[in-house]
């Protein structure tokens, strides 16, 4: 067992980052998430000799990204959500050319400048693809401070093994709010020997190459399908979801990240008040948990989904359930967060009353 | 051929000229910190405004992000609060659609050198008629304190606890070097020749940019105390007067001159040198400019304040007209509807 600390979520989130012998950081100040940079400025190169670069701007920061993981090296930058639409251009890329890193978004409120306060409001932008093209990023949602640590390990993992970007979808709130947190132990800086990874041609060796740039369109289509063909196999292999109360459940109560954890508490005040609800969370927003989705669907008499934006996930809930249940939405946008009172009373006025 | 566009343009103005300085202020309260250098620049922007002979509404303030780009909403003009980095495309957007505009920039050093850079040299090298103001803390304020472009070397930031790594730019020699045809630099404690800058930037036809050394009391308080500060600027800066010797210190006792192209301090006092050997500056000559914009952070020179450049260049928009001008002479110009509905096309051999 690691650590316990109590730990601020940013703060978390560098600290895992050392700790998962992440070898660069390379990021811009934006609020809420500047703690990243500066707790890494503080504590990363010391501990472990990381590498921890304020850029010029977000687009510089994701093309050093780019360059460093092109290389082999474990890479993460961590932004929000004005800065992550900077870094589209370079997420594309590197998805193109299959190149993992991690990448965070501790989203605040938007469109354009919006506000620092917390938000949800970049679900479509991480889970269909803020860039251009056809590729999916890997994307995690963190609920807690300790799923802020985890996701970080997690993601590394998941990076590197399915060599893709993957997003760790954060708000604002996580991002400030402090918790009790179990660090795991420091894992070493290695060499990973990544056979595609640009580190100098050796003697009689394949010289590597890495492009996304593709002139025959019979050969990039085959690229294209065997893209596709990486997501597919992440949806059979990687969706990660919790549930609670989902045995007798008549209503399910579902958001991400700390639309859920709001839910959480609305559906216990809910079940005081004798309504039979039942949570369910998902940890991966791409692939998306539909499976469980499509077996309750039939068994229940509605869903109420919660988010923090003007309703994005409840697309995805929808395509789910192929309208066999009733799914309904409530939503709190500009930074605004809903209280589990003001859930159970939209969930009471829609199926209830 | 008129346009809506022309009936705007040339509508008579619904104000008396100007105004008073009362009215380019806002009944909102001022979001910076007290102290802040921002509102010696504030104050001296509505006072300079309200002098041009320009009525209110022509006036635009346009910024990105930081605590500078807070700027538009404390002065009443028009104004736009944009993205970081990109004041100055959408100040050039906004001029070429409306060259009558007196159009103005409120920038600080992170957003226009470091998110803004690209932005920065292509707009003063197009020359485009703009007003920049450059508040220049060394420092990211709105984050919280984390180390600029214009941040020494080995300064302590939350960003560097163990030191700046980079060389800080250079930000009149960075205007100079992209060709911006105005170039001047004053400070937040001069209230006066901040105003004289402003108005000759307000006058310059082309990019016009000035850098405000402004003090950060909360994140890097102090930074500019050595030239801005009554005890010891005398001693520490040089003002470039158009036509005038380069004399600075307490008592007028020291000047600048030049030995070949390097500048040297002199003593005016121990009789090796008098007045005449001084560098009579010449704000039109850019080598000279570049010359004084790279004393900054020589710590044997003192820091030019004042106009490094001013240079003759058609600006952006004017070169737009010309060129317009240009085609519509050649002959069978201006035929469109000829072309469109005449009733033979033009022929492929």
């Amino acid at each position: 067992m690691g650590k316990k600390l109590l730990m601020k979520g940013n703060e978390a989130l560098a600290e895992a980052m050392i700790l998962a012998g992440c070898d660069a950081y390379f990021g811009y100040p934006i609020t809420p998430q500047s703690e990243v940079l500066e707790y890494l400025a503080i504590h990363a190169t010391k501990r472990t000799g990381m590498v921890v670069l304020q850029a010029e701007s977000e687009v510089s920061a994701i093309n050093m990204i780019y360059g460093a993981a092109g290389a082999g090296k474990r890479v993460m930058t961590t932004s929000s959500s004005p800065g992550v639409s900077l870094m589209q251009e370079g997420i594309s890329y590197m998805a193109g050319a299959e190149i993992p890193c991690l990448l965070a978004n501790v989203n605040r409120g938007g469109p354009g400048l919006g506000t620092i306060q917390p938000a949800q409001g970049d679900y479509f932008q991480s889970v269909k693809g803020g860039g251009h093209g056809d590729y999916r990023l890997l994307v995690l949602a963190p609920y807690s401070v300790q799923e802020m640590v985890d996701f970080v390990k997690l993601g590394f993992e998941l990076a590197e093994k399915y060599r893709n970007p993957v997003m760790l979808l954060a708000d604002g709130a996580i991002g400030q709010m402090m918790e009790k947190v179990e660090l795991f132990p420091q894992q070493e800086r290695i060499d990973r020997k990544f056979p595609w990874a640009t580190t100098g041609k050796p003697k009689n060796g394949e010289r590597r190459f890495i492009t996304s740039l593709h002139f025959e369109s019979e050969l990039f289509e085959k690229v294209n399908i065997r893209l596709q063909e990486k997501y597919k196999k992440m949806e059979e292999e990687e969706v990660r979801y919790q549930t609670t109360n989902i045995e007798d459940a008549e209503y399910i109560f579902t958001g991400f990240g700390l639309g859920s954890r709001i839910c959480a508490k609305a559906m216990q005040l809910g079940r005081e008040k004798g309504y039979k609800i039942g949570l369910v969370r998902p940890q991966t927003l791409f692939p998306f948990p539909k499976n469980i989705y499509a077996e309750l669907a039939p068994k229940i008499k509605g869903i109420l989904d919660v988010e923090m934006n003007a309703g994005q996930m409840v697309e995805d809930v929808r395509l789910a359930v192929e309208g066999k249940t009733r799914v309904e939405f409530y939503g709190r946008m500009g930074g605004m967060i809903a209280s589990p009172e003001e859930i159970l009373d939209h969930f009471e006025k829609k199926f209830i009353k | 051929m008129r346009s809506l566009i022309n009936d705007v343009i040339e509508a008579p103005a619904n104000s008396t000229i100007g105004g008073n300085v009362k009215d380019y202020k806002v009944d909102i309260d001022v979001r910076w910190c007290s102290g802040c250098g921002g509102y010696s620049i504030l104050a001296q922007s509505q006072r300079v405004m309200a002098s041009l002979g320009i009525p209110r509404e022509k006036f635009v303030f346009i910024s990105g992000i930081g605590c500078s780009s807070r700027f538009p909403y404390y002065i009443n003009v028009y104004g736009m609060h944009t993205m970081h980095g990109r004041a100055l495309p959408i100040a050039s957007g906004l001029k070429v659609a409306r060259p009558d505009l007196s159009i103005w920039v409120a920038t600080g050093d992170g957003d226009s050198l470091s998110i803004g850079g690209n932005h920065f040299i292509h707009t003063a090298r197009r020359n485009v008629d703009l007003n920049v103001l450059m508040f220049n803390n060394a420092i990211y304020g709105m984050t919280k304190g984390q180390y600029s472009p214009t941040s020494l070397k080995g300064q302590l930031t939350k960003s560097s606890p163990l030191g700046v790594l980079d060389d800080p730019f250079n930000p009149a020699a960075l205007a100079i070097g992209a060709g911006a045809s105005f170039v001047a630099r004053c400070y937040d404690r001069d209230p006066q020749m901040m105003q004289k800058i402003f108005e000759r930037a307000a006058k310059h036809v082309g990019f016009a940019f000035v850098e405000v050394y402004t003090n950060c009391v909360i994140f890097n308080d102090g930074a500019f105390d050595l030239f801005t500060k009554k005890e010891t600027r005398k001693e520490h800066t040089v003002e470039l007067q158009h036509g005038k010797p380069l004399v600075f210190g307490n008592n007028d006792d020291k000047g600048v001159k030049l030995d070949g192209v390097t500048p040297v301090v002199v003593s005016l006092n121990d009789g090796s040198h008098s007045i005449d050997d001084l560098l009579v500056y010449n704000e039109n000559d850019t080598s000279l400019a570049f010359i004084m914009a790279n004393m900054t952070y020589n710590s044997n020179l003192p820091r030019p304040m004042g106009v490094f450049q001013v240079l003759s260049r058609q600006s952006y928009n004017q070169r737009v007209v010309e060129q317009l001008k240009y085609y519509e002479s050649l002959p069978g110009a201006n035929d469109l509807d000829k072309l469109l509905l005449g009733e033979d096309s033009w022929e492929i051999e």
